[in-house]
């Protein structure tokens, strides 16, 4: 069955969605930034989050809005930025709708996306489309 | 005349890969639960994977083709998603460095990766620019 329509504007938010970050520390990664040593050395808060665990904080958003339509035509560019993420940090993923273009699959939401932390700094930013 | 080292000698055009997972029940599980995924859909009505789950082995892909490199973070990631991953099926990731430049005394890495079925069909193409640190 096929999801409902749904109407949205430009300037309008979907939903968001909020996790607490979590990565295991793992002593023997060969990418040390996510040991918690290395990393208070590089000026860090501590073991940093892996990049990808945080974009599948902001993809569950986008997949909540857009569903399985997602799979076949989701797109996003973002940038890790301020000082990334350490366990124990609440993030909420936030998508605002930018443009509604028509395009020959149907209809493009163009967003901008971020992730922001429990002192509401950002630490992702960037834009992600899709056709609804 | 002194040999070139380290990042210097990262050849632009330098292949990753191919990279070959199967998406079972196991690698499925854990990495659904390492990123707190908790939309069943995918899983539960489609059969296939939530998007993005094999990105994570892209840096693990770069670490195995650069033995000095310790230290990757991304700094941009790019994804394009083409087809949904199926739950159980095989996946190659293959990867390569296209670019490489230095801004404000650190080193980046820039890469391209495609993931592709058994039948070759394209299921997500990738751009990710990484942070190098020897």
């Amino acid at each position: 069955m096929a999801k409902e329509t749904k109407t949205i504007e430009v300037d309008e938010e979907i939903p968001v969605l909020t996790k607490t970050a979590y990565m295991p520390i793992d002593p023997d990664t060969r990418n040390v930034i996510h040991t918690d040593e290395y990393a208070l050395n590089f000026g860090m808060r501590g073991a940093l989050i892996g990049g990808s665990t945080l974009l599948s904080y902001v993809l569950e958003m986008l997949y909540n809005y857009f569903g399985e339509k997602w799979q076949y035509h989701g797109r996003i560019g973002v940038s890790f930025i301020g000082g990334g993420a350490i366990n124990g940090d609440v993030l909420t993923a936030h998508g605002l709708v930018k443009a509604i273009e028509q395009e020959e699959a149907g209809t493009r939401l163009k967003l901008d996306v971020w992730l922001e932390n429990q002192m509401r700094a950002k630490i992702l930013v960037g834009e992600a489309s899709c056709i609804q | 005349m002194s040999e070139k080292s380290g990042f210097d000698a990262i050849p632009i055009g330098l292949e990753m890969g191919p990279f070959e997972m199967t998406l079972d029940d196991d690698m499925v599980t854990e990495r659904v639960n390492l990123v707190q995924w908790e939309n069943e859909e995918p899983l539960e009505k489609f059969n296939v994977t939530p998007p993005g789950l094999t990105i994570s082995q892209h840096a693990r892909m770069k670490f195995m083709a650069l033995p000095e490199m310790r230290v990757s973070i991304w700094a941009k990631s790019e994804q394009e998603f083409i087809k949904p991953m199926k739950k159980g099926s095989k996946i190659f990731i293959r990867g390569r460095i296209v670019d490489k430049y230095t801004k404000r005394g650190r080193n980046y890495l820039v890469s391209d990766y495609e993931t592709v079925d058994e039948d070759g069909d394209i299921l997500l193409r990738s751009r990710e620019t990484g942070i190098y640190v020897e």
